[in-house]
């Protein structure tokens, strides 16, 4: 059960981490969207801590960076990573529901329905069509 | 060969003990039973049918969703490049819950065809479909919850699919 959430928590520090980067080549009203993206992701963050430590298993710590999986280098590059940050945290929370039960997998469930809508709003703000996928989180 | 003879001599009294107690609760259960039989309470019961899945009406739901979407469409041209991905996607859940329940799908998809637009104007229309969709993601959530856990992962999907189609509906 909790290497489906430690899986989360790794997935959550390094969608913080991306937040840096893409904040700074946004407009104000993404780059509004965008601290808020990243608070909602540190508030996952913490909740997983607590329902970790709560498990008695060590939760993994941030690790000093992250390799982004393409440069971010302006707004097209910021957004189209912001779009993938969401599907790769959402696919990790979506791991975790079939090894979860009770709280653990309704928090698993609000955690991946998050990443999915703000997915949707990424892809919309970069002007990507469709802005919904049939299965969000389901790989390939 | 004596104490296994002692054995069965125990185990015999143990299994006699316990018939008497069950024909002795047979006995007590007996009279209200053969009353509500006359009653013809359980005639039904003869042959049950099949259990129906739990996630049947997620499956009807989807058919549902998809059918509404397609009567807007149809009714607003307009909101068709952003209605039909919406129906692509419930017709999509559909046909994976209808695998995971063994349900056979219907051979004609329900559509918009037989299903009359819905009054108003683009702006009502849109409301309608997000209520539909709010309530959609609630029974999706709920399945999730509580499902086990070979069909949880799906059933978050269409449950997160219907919270983006709200989104999109705004």
């Amino acid at each position: 059960m909790s290497e489906g959430l430690s899986a989360a928590l790794a997935a959550e520090h390094a969608a913080i981490f991306a937040y840096g980067p893409i904040g700074v080549h946004l407009d104000a009203g993404a780059e509004k969207e965008a601290r808020a993206t990243e608070a909602a992701h540190r508030a996952r963050r913490d909740e997983l801590v607590l329902a970790l430590a709560g498990d008695q298993a060590t939760p993994p710590p941030a690790e000093p960076g992250y390799a982004l999986p393409f440069p971010v280098t302006d707004r097209a590059s910021a957004l189209r990573l912001a779009v993938t940050i969401e599907e790769r945290t959402g696919a990790v929370w979506r791991a975790a529901l079939p090894v979860t039960t009770g709280a653990q997998r309704a928090q698993s469930l609000d955690a991946l329905t998050d990443c999915a809508v703000r997915a949707t709003r990424w892809r919309r703000i970069a002007g990507v069509v469709p802005t919904t996928v049939p299965f969000p989180g389901r790989p390939g | 060969m004596r104490s296994r003879n002692a054995n069965d001599d125990a185990a015999g009294r143990a299994l006699s003990r316990r018939g008497v107690l069950r024909l002795a609760a047979g006995a007590t259960l007996g009279v209200p039973a053969a009353a509500l039989t006359g009653c013809g309470l359980f005639d039904r019961g003869e042959k049950p049918p099949p259990a129906p899945d739990p996630l049947a009406p997620l499956l009807a739901s989807a058919w549902e969703l998809a059918a509404r979407h397609d009567a807007a469409a149809a009714a607003h041209p307009d909101l068709s490049a952003r209605l039909t991905p919406l129906a692509e996607a419930h017709r999509a859940h559909a046909a994976e819950l209808a695998r995971i329940t063994g349900t056979t799908p219907p051979t004609t998809t329900p559509s918009g065809g037989t299903r009359s637009a819905e009054p108003g104007d683009a702006k009502t229309t849109l409301a309608g479909l997000r209520s539909a969709e709010r309530e959609g993601q609630a029974a999706a959530a709920e399945a999730c919850r509580t499902a086990p856990g070979a069909r949880a992962a799906l059933l978050g999907s269409i449950a997160a699919a219907r919270a983006t189609h709200v989104e999109v509906l705004k």
